[in-house]
């Protein structure tokens, strides 16, 4: 599904990473672990054109990253970032805005998964707590139909008991593949494999 | 309809004198505006004055390439303007704003002077120069807002772009949000104008219109179309700006090239 061989990035001359190769298979579960600053989120934004590395290939099912492929690429994958501030008031909102309405009965089902009714979807953002308004985002990025997963830390809002429950979510979903930056212990302790940045 | 009384230049002299207010009020607390205030004073005058000598003589003339030559003069100067005033980089920014800003002048004054007025000469100096002029003036100060708003939006909250641009995985959905802010940022102002207009407001181009002996009726009408003008015309430039200056802005990634700020991004 991705394979990343001999990337280094820098920034600002100073050296984050440098000739990382590894590959993800389809239906791995993959966390990239490292501390603060070692390029964690970098690494998430590379494969999806954000970012580009000083040297080395990303290929993603078997597709090179580059300026021609790039949309194609990116039409294979789900970003969920860690925070971010959507222009939506409500989660319904949001699924409008990524026309995502036919999907809405596996948004729910996710939704349910994460300990959460529907009603979720239509109670402003502002008027819930961060983690439920991260577990609404998840279950909705979720309803997209695509292969690849890249989630930057999923557990950030989360308490102990949410975690455990997105990783049933994650685990279950077999047909996608996720790839998730994070170092949270729980969540590496379930990941099939973790990649140590650093 | 009685003749406007001229100013003479001793009474112009003295209108001058009531600047020492600000100005002593500055002093007084200290407030280091006064040299800038004076430069602009005595920049606005000589413009001014070098303007009444153009015009007069342009008026003179009256001839459609000539007055052109004018209206495009007032297009590159606004689109320099805006461009400098937002701290954007020429390189990138100099044609999408010219060509907005000329296709909305073409459009307003085309509507307006051909359609509504229904010129005979729609080239007439005394109706070309200055409503093209209040168009561009005006699109000016609303382009410098909400292009501000669009491109900060864009290099400062670049986090949400990427996750439309992923998640939706379309460059026009990805950038609507930043659109819709910089047009919302842009126009209310206009539109708060608009609302209290005639109330807290009198127009300068309704006052002018009556010192210079119109009729009331006949400058509020002109008032009226003037503000129809110029928000559409304001609507269509920002709009324009915005989506022509997207055609130069991004790289093949998608992302905000470096540099269009002139200090450099700050993605």
């Amino acid at each position: 599904m991705i394979v990343c061989n001999k990337l280094s990035l820098s920034f600002d001359r100073i050296p984050v990473f440098r000739d990382l190769s590894f590959e993800i298979y389809k239906g791995e579960f993959v966390t990239v672990n490292a501390a603060s600053g070692k390029g964690k989120t970098s690494l998430l934004k590379i494969l999806q054109g954000y970012v580009l590395p000083a040297s080395g290939t990303v290929l993603i099912n078997g597709v090179e990253l580059g300026e021609h492929t790039i949309n194609k690429i990116r039409e294979q994958i789900i970003w969920i970032p860690q925070n971010v501030n959507l222009p939506v008031d409500c989660g319904m909102e949001l699924i409008e805005m990524l026309n995502l309405k036919s999907n809405i009965n596996s948004i729910k089902q996710v939704l349910d998964k994460l300990g959460l009714d529907s009603d979720f979807l239509s109670k402003s953002f502002k008027k819930i707590s961060g983690g439920q308004k991260q577990r609404v985002v998840v279950a909705i990025c979720l309803g997209i139909n695509r292969p690849l997963v890249l989630m930057d830390e999923p557990t950030s809002s989360l308490d102990e008991e949410s975690i455990k429950m997105l990783l049933d979510v994650v685990k279950s979903t077999g047909d996608k593949t996720f790839f998730t930056a994070s170092h949270n212990k729980t969540w590496m302790e379930h990941s099939d494999r973790i990649i140590e940045l650093g | 309809m009685k003749q406007i009384t001229d100013i003479d230049l001793i009474d112009l002299i003295l209108g001058f004198s009531i600047m020492i207010i600000p100005v002593l009020l500055l002093l007084y607390y200290k407030i280091k505006l006064v040299k800038s205030i004076l430069l602009a004073i005595v920049r606005m005058s000589l413009q001014l004055s070098l303007v009444a000598v153009y015009l007069e003589w342009i008026f003179e003339q009256n001839n459609a390439w000539i007055n052109s030559l004018w209206v495009f003069v007032m297009i590159v100067v606004g689109a320099s303007a805006s461009i400098k005033r937002i701290g954007l980089n020429w390189r990138f920014f100099i044609l999408p704003m010219f060509l907005s800003s000329f296709i909305s002048v073409l459009i307003i004054d085309t509507f307006f002077l051909g359609f509504v007025i229904r010129l005979d000469y729609v080239f007439d100096a005394r109706y070309f120069i200055p409503i093209t002029g209040m168009i561009i003036g005006n699109s000016l100060n609303h382009n410098i807002v909400g292009l501000t708003a669009y491109f900060k939006g864009l290099s400062e909250k670049s986090d949400l772009y990427f996750f439309l641009l992923t998640n939706a995985s379309d460059s026009k959905m990805a950038l609507r949000p930043y659109i819709s802010e910089s047009v919302k940022r842009g126009l209310n102002p206009m539109i708060a104008m608009m609302t209290v207009m005639g109330l807290i407001s009198l127009p300068g181009m309704m006052t002018g219109q009556i010192l210079g002996g119109s009729s009331p009726t006949v400058a509020i009408k002109y008032q009226i179309m003037i503000m129809l003008a110029i928000f559409t015309g304001c609507t269509i430039n920002l709009f324009l700006g915005i989506l022509l200056s997207n055609r130069f802005v991004f790289d093949g990634y998608g992302r905000l090239k470096e540099g269009i700020f002139k200090g450099g991004n700050s993605q």
